[in-house]
């Protein structure tokens, strides 16, 4: 029987509050109208920001369908990555009970690759059709779902463990010594906290890349350079650009 | 069971999972900063291609931190 424990209750208002903070910033960011030729100066942070992810989805976007899947892809990995990293870093504000991170919740992170696996699973189903998604899940082995599970289990598993762990830690050494030491914890803890949000969203896209990419072989063997970023194989671009 | 025989279980799992998986990251680090030095035009490549090895090392030993953390909830 599960109940409503003050524990849960401040996790459920921090994951509330990173996700009105996401979405305050991306509107600050978008105020005043987006331009393609005059960008102004709060729309160049936004793209700066999200460039990454646009260069890894345009990784893995070819085809007819390369705009809704670079839409579709590029939104999820910048959704998952910014949560992630946000819920992570919540945990350096020297609040009372703000500073528990969503992330060190074992059911937030549960949620997390629940919606990168069935994301994953449902760009699928519209880029290469339903019936293809789900014969991939049983097709050239039965045991092929077994995969998404064990993916759910991993990516909600690692990021839990990670953020957890160093959360517990800071909370221990805290009780022994509140001054100083939890200073150095909290610099070394930056670190998991990029990595693991990192490590999701490449994991991730990794995902993606292999459920989207099955279902056009040939594209990916004759594929023209891309016009910038995104080399097609990188063993094919080091001769030409030289050492540097 | 008395706390102090599941106090000791429950430190093994993660010693054991904790030092193979640093024995296995640092054949992971290793390889991937020999790449690096290397071919400097591809450390990127390779750095992001480190980090998901790694994560799929530490997803073990983060297993085994789950199983810790079970035991030790019996106390």
């Amino acid at each position: 029987m599960p109940k409503l424990t003050a524990e849960s209750l401040v996790v459920i208002v921090n994951a509330a509050v990173v996700s009105l903070f996401l979405v305050g910033a991306g509107a600050w960011l978008a105020r005043g109208g987006l331009s393609a030729t005059e960008p102004g100066s709060r729309q160049n942070v936004g793209e700066w920001v999200l460039q990454f992810f646009v260069g890894k989805a345009r990784e893995m976007a070819h085809g007819e369908k390369r705009d809704m899947i670079l839409g579709l892809v590029s939104s999820l990995l910048a959704t998952a990555f910014l949560f992630i990293i946000v819920s992570n870093l919540i945990a350096i504000l020297p609040l009372p009970l703000l500073n528990r991170p969503p992330t060190s919740h074992f059911s937030v992170t549960l949620a997390l690759a629940l919606c990168a696996v069935f994301g994953t699973l449902i760009i699928s189903a519209v880029v290469k059709g339903t019936g293809k998604t789900l014969l991939h899940l049983f097709w050239p082995n039965p045991l092929q779902w077994v995969s998404e599970l064990t993916d759910i289990m991993s990516l909600s598993l690692r990021l839990f463990g990670n953020i957890a762990g160093e959360y517990m830690t800071v909370a221990l050494v805290f009780a022994v010594v509140p001054w100083g030491i939890p200073l150095i914890l909290h610099a070394l803890g930056l670190i998991p906290a990029f990595v693991q949000a990192l490590v999701f969203t490449l994991l991730t896209a990794s995902f993606l890349a292999n459920a989207i990419h099955d279902a056009d072989e040939q594209p990916a063997a004759a594929e023209p350079a891309e016009d910038e970023g995104a080399p097609a194989s990188v063993m094919g671009r080091i001769p030409a650009e030289g050492r540097s | 069971m008395n706390s102090v025989f599941l106090a000791l279980v429950a430190v093994v799992p993660i010693a054991v999972g904790a030092s193979f998986a640093s024995l296995a990251m640092r054949y992971v680090s290793t390889a991937a900063i020999e790449g690096m030095t290397r071919q400097p035009e591809i450390a990127p490549q390779l750095f992001t291609a480190m980090l998901i090895g790694m994560a799929l090392i530490e997803a073990l030993c983060i297993y085994t931190l789950v199983v810790t953390l079970v035991i030790a909830q019996r106390l």
